[in-house]
């Protein structure tokens, strides 16, 4: 455990030092300064009823945070592709695993580090941009801190699948891939709200395998739920249902949340055995 | 000294001590079809410094890799310090300067001791000075707080030297230790070695710097295509090989027909070589000659060097 936690704050500061966090806080404040000053014309337009209002702020909040999911989640691919390839290329591993840790140690310890620097960032991230709106259009989501945790969860599974894939691919190809696979498993997710508009059942299909095979959408949608006031819920049932990628039906199942546990359980397990068995 | 390959390798708590501190009966490793590792059977004495000398890729870095646990063998028995190829705990006794040396470029040369500290998991109270005596011995004590990647390659390679010798090893790990440095530091590595042998801590110089094995090794092993072709001490290794080149007068023809139990003899004029000699049989020789009546007016002992006997084997394979 003690390796562990050394690995984890190695992380956090080659991190910190190579000013990883401080250019994302930069951009992300620039973003939320834009979307503040978007949020105090939305509130001033006389083009729209106040009712309309009540809507349009949360749902221009929705299209706000699903921007930041994919910083979230693109952040988490290319900080964790590299995070054992480069090493294993570079030689700086070498002396590290030839110490007296598991590999396993390590591999977690790498995890631990770039999860709490995922942590910190979506922490910043919604605490400014909830605190933004609330402030210009005293709209607050109904439990921003679950919002915030699912929008953590989103960019953890796919920092997971991209440390797996580091173990055995070099820092371009786990990348791409990891960057690619959440791309795919994002259109899954809009193919499968197109398919319940429609009412085309293999759409549908599309969605749920998406969702079952890469759940970062799944979980998106589950953000997506807990930013969602009550009015946005009713209007769109009052429409008679989902057809927006940018909504959500309800909240997640426990059994799909289950599996979502197993699916990060399952990668983490094949990431830790595959770095286990690679020679270097 | 004698190999002693054998079947068992049987590891007991008594004999963990007692053991070689590298052992290994019919090492093998095979990329696919290639063939690094070849059948490699090789003992390394405690206390002795071990030169692992061969060609570029003879496969001498892939034994140091399996040796120490980042790649499995595809065949054979290893024990290293009496314990299984790999063990966690024996390798809190190595340290290890790989020949791809790069450490974390962001982190200050202290920082990089005290994180291989931690993972050693030596006392905290020891971290400092462990240090600190790392940074002098290697030479990069001023440098102590600048970051690694404003070092140069020659100063990397001191740090993980320094990397390598914390926490009182009892094998030291040393794969081509001298690549990146200057006639100093390369002179600075063969003190530090010499510091280790004295300390009773063994070397394993893995290397294809022949005048590196000369001046530290007290046995070598050459290996080339993944298998040894000589193993011993340099005397045993070169003693066969050496000449001495006499220059006598006041002698006819032919008079060295009589000392061929010295070596093989070779007349040029009044230069007389004999190949093969004894070394310690050289003051008989000349005794012989003077006895005969001959002015000796030169003796020149001549050793076969490491580097030609080193080519010579492996124009033998």
């Amino acid at each position: 455990m003690n390796a562990t936690l050394t690995i984890a704050m190695l992380t956090i500061t080659e991190a910190v030092r190579r000013r990883l966090l401080l250019a994302f806080v930069a951009i992300t404040v620039v973003v939320v300064g834009l979307s503040a000053w978007g949020f105090d014309r939305l509130s001033h337009t006389h083009s729209i009823t106040s009712g309309e209002n009540h809507l349009a702020v949360p749902e221009a909040l929705i299209l706000f945070m699903f921007m930041f999911s994919f910083v979230v989640a693109l952040s988490a691919s290319a900080i964790a592709s590299p995070a054992i390839s480069a090493e294993i290329e570079s030689g700086v591993l070498t002396t590290v695993v030839t110490r007296p840790v598991r590999r396993t140690e390590v591999l977690l310890g790498k995890w631990l580090g770039l999860a709490a620097l995922l942590a910190g960032y979506a922490g910043v991230v919604c605490a400014l941009e909830f605190g933004v709106v609330n402030s210009v259009s005293d709209f607050l989501p109904p439990d921003p801190l679950l919002a915030g945790v699912y929008l953590f969860i989103e960019g953890a599974l796919l920092l997971t699948l991209s440390l797996f894939l580091s173990t055995r691919m070099p820092t371009i190809a786990a990348g791409v891939i990891g960057i690619a696979v959440f791309g795919a498993g994002w259109l899954a997710g809009v193919v499968g709200t197109l398919g319940n508009a429609l009412n085309v059942s293999a759409l549908r299909t599309v969605g749920q395998v998406g969702r079952f095979l890469l759940p970062t959408d799944g979980v998106w949608h589950a953000a997506i739920y807990y930013l969602q006031p009550a009015s946005l819920i009713s209007q769109r049932l009052a429409q008679g249902g989902n057809a927006n990628p940018f909504e959500a039906e309800g909240a997640p199942s426990w059994a799909y949340l289950l599996w979502v546990a197993c699916w990060f359980l399952i990668v983490l397990i094949a990431a830790v055995a595959s770095f286990e068995r690679r020679e270097l | 000294m004698p190999e002693t390959p054998g079947s068992s390798l049987g590891v007991s708590a008594a004999g963990a001590t007692a053991s070689p501190a590298i052992h290994t009966v019919a090492l093998s490793k095979r990329f696919g079809e290639t063939v690094a590792v070849k059948s490699l059977s090789m003992t390394v004495q405690r206390g002795e410094v071990f030169g692992f000398l061969g060609p570029n890729g003879a496969g001498k870095t892939t034994v140091v890799k399996l040796l120490l646990g980042l790649a499995r063998p595809s065949g054979g028995e290893a024990l290293v310090l009496g314990a299984p190829l790999g063990d966690r705990e024996t390798r809190r006794q190595i340290g290890y300067l790989p020949e791809l040396f790069r450490f974390q470029a962001l982190l200050t040369a202290t920082e990089v001791l005290r994180l291989h500290c931690r993972l050693l998991a030596l006392p905290k109270r020891t971290w400092v000075e462990e240090g600190r005596q790392a940074l002098k011995t290697v030479g990069l004590l001023d440098r102590s707080h600048d970051r690694v990647g404003t070092f140069s390659k020659g100063m990397q390679q001191r740090l993980g030297l320094g990397v390598a010798l914390l926490g009182d090893p009892a094998l030291v790990v040393l794969d081509e230790p001298t690549s990146a440095l200057d006639p100093v530091g390369r002179h600075d590595v063969r003190e530090i070695i010499r510091g280790l042998r004295a300390k009773g801590a063994t070397v394993f110089l893995n290397t294809h710097l022949l005048g590196e094995a000369e001046h530290t090794c007290d046995r070598v092993a050459v290996i080339d295509k993944g298998t040894t072709v000589a193993t011993g001490t340099l005397d045993q290794l070169l003693g066969h090989h050496s000449r001495v080149r006499l220059k006598v007068g006041g002698l006819g023809e032919r008079w060295w027909s009589g000392l061929g139990r010295f070596g093989r003899c070779q007349q040029d004029e009044e230069w007389v070589s004999v190949e093969g000699i004894d070394p310690s049989q050289i003051a008989d020789l000349v005794d012989q000659v003077v006895g005969l009546g001959g002015r000796v007016e030169a003796v020149i002992p001549e050793h076969q060097t490491l580097e030609a006997r080193f080519l010579e084997l492996l124009g033998e394979q």
